[in-house]
């Protein structure tokens, strides 16, 4: 797993030179960059500790009993109990179902709105339409909508077609993302040709023809980048889940935030269930930290 | 973009685990909650705080009794956030269980507003079962139209809890008569309080916080919140004056704890011995057993209530009439309601029955947990002294936005005068 | 906004087709956008307008189908009430405490990672560690590091012989605690994204400084900073947008929609949902949620006004 990603990670960019160059600069500039000094690895190290230092505590809270907790000077490595508060918060809080419904609720999100995102993206970028810019330019500007200010109404439409509580009234709301279509714009208009759009057409080829055989190929770094950010978002969103759903059928954060305020018995067993609740972004995160990292600071420059 | 490239491979990989969960969830919905398979149901009950059931075992024996009935529980520790999502799902018309439970200080809320969206369980034949019930119990789940939305499970006598360890290392008496004696009244308590203070081993304090002493003040008198016509008298209301005074007094002397009730500090305080007494109605011996554990055993008793007797709490069940299994739920809460039953949850885990043939059976009910007390007899007396409360619509609501002012005072010094301007703030935003 | 780059410029327009086809493809481009759009007026438009209708209603959740026609008076109402001048007042001090200390970190942290590294990869990766947990996760923890009797924050305090600080109800104490929440998830992140602004500022840049003898505090005053700039307002619109609709941090940091006893760190998004959700006045609640956006509207305008004055060049990113 490892050896592909760096394997991959060598080989060399083949985009359009609008997104090689940022490359080639940084190459160059790289090694006119000055090395580190001893005061800046200690600082550094230390920032990370601090970055790991929360998630480090969850672990040793949930291996302990609740006494330890309590337990002045406080302990500070894990101890036994891992698994027996592990049980006791699957027990308690329903964290497996509510790890099952997460993921159905954030893979069904992130499929769909890569997927309007990009069909948007490219009309965005690529098709001449009346009304395009103005259509664009609004749908940036809902960006600065909270997300507070549809909740009720939104639950009313939620409540009218009988969905409270069941998954979809999560998955279709959250598939509007403003973000991925002026990502996924951004990104097609820059890496994607217009000529090759052109031959393609001189060739005969039909829109959507277009789409499935030029435009996809080309986007899909961008919408792998999308994805894996999309998906996070949707693990960790709170607001809109606690209202539409309940700990009848929780994702992980509702089942998190019942944790928190349900009749649980130790603050151990509390922990335990946010350390379950977070393993699985974490695991993403080993596997997928370097695109992650690298998707981001993409998109940053790209912004 | 090289880097971002790489994840092209991962892309295949996240498209499958997508589709295989989309499958998943197709499955999942058509199976949401109940099997239908033969006759099989599985009920779902929805509840709040400490009902007990699942810790005495009620469930595994009902099941036993009824092969075909699986019951699976939901449960949040406050009862204003499961009160909030119960009434997000009511409006929302999804969601419900085929059980929901309902805090006394709710009850004439839904029976007065929203008996249309809980079945009438004198269609299943409820009638029969009132003379079981206290007629105070009985007759705040009556809508106006007769209509019958719960029926009562526990009722919240209620008498003081201490530790008697820390009681005598402060070289205070611990024989619960003696102290019943000095304790007679509130201020006799709050004396007491400060004669602990003096010599309080380790930091700990008197009570866990003074919204303790506020409840039990206010949960003493027939009319607190409202009058009988039904209207909001609160601020003028002698009883929450005492109440809340009696609070005041007690955070200045630096009798408190300041805990906020509910909160993780104060379930740790259980087990770390933070505070030497907690007024505690019949419900909360379980909580005190399930916080303070296996360490805590022998070192509570339980004594006679400051002042005159008084009901804190208590609940009902109540089904939904979006409920699809209506019949089945009710089989199961006239069975978790019924005399035996409400014996075996005092006797286990404490909670005091509403159902006048259960308040006699355990009339000799001791607890070897809290040294042997006898809590059936201080239950009971308690239980048949307490007064029927008026209760009204937003009972619950003045409730908290006084506790929390309250807890202003005891825990950032707050002036008495300032913080009961900013409960009337709170009630009027509240209420609305 | 900043983010509009302009669309690209004129190409060569394509062969004639047939006109049936040409009025098929002068059709398509909105088959393409409609799923988007169809989505949105659905779930992003029609609640925002509903929103603005039920704020002059009297509507409550218990009893959604009653509406009682209220005028303005769920607004005037929202502007009588002390709490909202409160949750206001907390929603300025809260975005200040969080975003001033977690964008000059990310400032810094940006500056180290820019250093020729061992193990960069790791630092980056574990640095954007925070963002990846969720809220609910980050708080419950946090709420317990900061716990008044048994938390390690005042236990580390004390033992300098400071403590024990009341993290929950003092007013300043409670919002800094809150605050580092914020912090510790999104320094990272900003970091990263200061890290890509910085390595796209040309390297001739910064040879021509030290040509002429420029420090490397100076090189970072007078050619990183500068060439930070666009990204630096990106952030700081993200991150004020953020703040302003802050709610998981405050809502769990003790599990009451209150934020705190005396409203203390009730961020005005928190008081939104108290009046919706916990008191079900879902009426005053949409008047409240308008009055956030026209709020919003009016700082990012502010925002645009400020970055307008400054080369179109700069902005054009």
């Amino acid at each position: 797993m490892t050896t592909t990603l760096t394997d991959t990670r060598r080989a060399p960019a083949n985009g359009a030179p609008a997104v090689n160059r940022p490359t080639t600069r940084r190459r160059k500039r790289a090694g006119r960059t000055m090395h580190a000094g001893r005061l800046t690895y200690a600082f550094l190290v230390l920032a990370t500790l601090t970055s790991m230092f929360p998630l480090y505590y969850t672990l040793v809270a949930a291996s302990r009993s609740n006494a330890d907790i309590a337990r002045v000077p406080p302990v500070l490595w894990p101890g036994p109990n891992l698994l027996h508060n592990f049980q006791q918060a699957l027990q308690q809080a329903d964290i497996g179902r509510a790890l099952l419904n997460s993921l159905i609720v954030s893979s069904s999100i992130t499929v769909g709105t890569v997927l309007c995102s990009t069909l948007a993206g490219f009309a965005f970028a690529k098709l001449r339409f009346r009304g395009r810019n103005a259509l664009l330019a609004f749908t940036v500007g809902t960006m600065m909508i909270p997300p507070q200010l549809g909740v009720i109404p939104l639950f009313m439409v939620i409540a009218k077609l009988q969905w409270a509580n069941q998954l979809q009234a999560v998955i279709l709301p959250s598939l509007v993302s403003a973000f991925g279509v002026f990502f996924m714009r951004q990104y097609i208009a820059q890496s994607l040709p217009d000529e090759l759009i052109e031959a393609a057409r001189v060739d005969g080829a039909s829109t959507s023809r277009i789409f499935w055989t030029i435009v996809i190929p080309v986007a899909r770094p961008a919408m792998a980048v999308l994805g894996l950010l999309t998906f996070m978002t949707a693990w960790n969103d709170f607001f809109w889940p606690i209202i539409a759903l309940s700990s009848q059928e929780p994702t992980v954060q509702v089942a998190l935030r019942q944790l928190g305020g349900g009749y649980v018995q130790d603050q151990s067993v509390i922990m335990a269930g946010t350390l379950l609740g977070t393993l699985p972004v974490l695991v993403v995160f080993g596997l997928l930290g370097r695109q992650i990292v690298g998707g981001i600071m993409h998109g940053a420059v790209k912004g | 973009m090289h880097i971002a490239r790489a994840a092209r491979s991962n892309l295949v990989r996240l498209g499958a685990v997508t589709l295989a969960s989309v499958l998943l969830a197709a499955c999942g919905s058509g199976s949401t909650g109940t099997g239908q398979s033969n006759g099989e149901v599985t009920l779902s009950i929805d509840l709040f705080g400490t009902f007990g059931f699942k810790e005495a075992g009620l469930y595994k024996e009902y099941e036993k009794l009824h092969p075909n009935i699986t019951i699976k529980q939901t449960d949040t520790e406050q009862e204003q956030n499961y009160w909030k999502s119960l009434q997000t799902r009511l409006a929302g018309g999804g969601g419900l269980a085929d059980i929901q439970g309902v805090e006394i200080g709710r009850i004439t809320s839904v029976a007065q507003l929203q008996s249309d969206k809980f079945e009438d369980l004198d269609a299943y034949g409820a009638a029969k079962l009132k003379k079981n019930f206290t007629a105070s119990k009985w007759g705040a789940a009556t809508a106006k139209n007769g209509a019958v939305v719960g029926l009562g499970t526990d009722n919240g006598p209620e008498a003081m809890c201490y530790r008697t360890d820390l009681l005598k290392k402060a070289g205070l008496p611990t024989d619960r008569d003696e102290l019943a004696k000095r304790w007679a009244t509130w201020q006799g308590y709050i004396d007491l309080g400060r004669q602990y203070k003096k010599n309080a081993p380790g930091k700990s304090a008197w009570i866990d916080s003074v919204r303790s002493i506020y409840t039990n003040v206010a949960g003493q008198s027939k009319e607190r919140y409202y009058d009988p016509s039904g209207k909001l008298i609160w601020e003028t209301s002698p009883t929450v004056r005492q109440a809340w005074d009696l609070s005041v007094e007690a955070a200045h002397a630096g009798l408190s704890g300041s805990l906020d009730q509910w909160s993780p500090s104060w379930n740790q305080a259980f087990a770390a011995g933070s505070f030497a007494t907690l007024p505690c109605p019949a419900w909360m011996l379980g909580y005190i057993k399930g916080q303070a554990g296996k360490s805590g055993a022998g070192k509570w008793d339980v004594a006679k209530l400051p002042g005159r007797a008084g009901n804190w709490g208590g609940s009902y069940l109540s089904i939904p009439r979006m409920s699809p299994h209506k019949k089945e739920a009710y089989e199961l809460i006239k069975w978790l309601t019924a005399p035996e039953q409400q014996t075996k949850l005092f006797q286990k885990v404490g909670n005091f029955p509403s159902s006048i043939p259960a308040i006699e059976k355990v009339a000799d009910t001791k607890d070897p947990y809290f040294s042997n007390a006898p809590i059936g007899r201080l239950f009971g007396t308690a239980a048949e002294q307490a007064p029927v409360q008026i209760l009204g619509v937003n009972d619950q609501d003045v409730q908290e936005q006084i506790a929390k002012a309250l807890f202003e005072v005891e825990r950032k010094g707050t002036s008495s005068s300032a913080a009961w301007g900013n409960a009337r703030k709170g009630v009027q935003n509240a209420i609305g | 906004m900043t983010l509009v780059a302009p669309a690209p410029g004129a190409r060569p327009s394509p062969p004639a087709p047939a006109p049936a086809r040409r009025a098929l493809r002068a059709l398509s481009p909105y088959g393409y956008i409609a799923p988007f759009f169809t989505l949105f007026a659905a779930f992003g438009l029609f609640p925002l307008l509903y929103t603005a209708y039920i704020s002059f209603y009297k509507v409550e959740l218990q009893t959604p189908g009653d509406k009682l026609w209220r005028g303005w008076s769920n607004y005037t109402a929202v502007f009588d009430d002390p709490f909202f001048w409160t949750a206001l007042r907390n929603t300025f001090t809260l975005g200040a405490l969080s975003t001033i200390p977690q964008l000059m970190l990310a400032l810094g942290l940006a500056h180290l990672l820019n250093y020729k590294l061992r193990g960069r990869t790791l630092f980056r990766t574990v640095m954007l560690l925070p963002y990846a947990t969720s809220v609910a996760a980050a708080t419950l923890v946090f709420a317990q590091l900061f716990g008044h009797d048994f938390g390690l924050v005042n236990y580390a305090l004390s033992l300098v012989g400071i403590g024990p600080v009341d993290w929950q109800t003092g007013t300043w104490t409670s919002q800094t605690a809150v605050s580092c929440i914020v912090i510790w998830r999104w320094t990272g992140y900003n970091a990263l994204i200061f890290l890509a602004g910085m390595q796209s500022i040309p390297a001739d840049l910064y040879e021509a400084a030290e040509m002429d003898g420029a420090s490397r505090w100076r090189q970072f005053f007078h050619v990183t900073l500068p060439g930070l700039r666009p990204t630096i307002v990106f952030a700081v619109i993200m991150s004020t947008i953020g703040a302003t609709q802050l709610f998981g941090e405050p809502l769990l940091f003790e599990g009451s929609a209150s934020g705190g006893i005396s409203h203390q760190y009730q961020t005005l998004g928190l008081y939104m949902y108290e009046q919706g959700w916990s008191f079900f006045h879902l009426g005053r609640a949409a008047a409240i949620a308008w009055v956030m956006f026209l709020l919003i509207l009016l700082l990012v305008g502010l925002n645009a006004l400020l970055t307008r004055r400054r080369p179109a060049k700069e902005t054009a990113r």
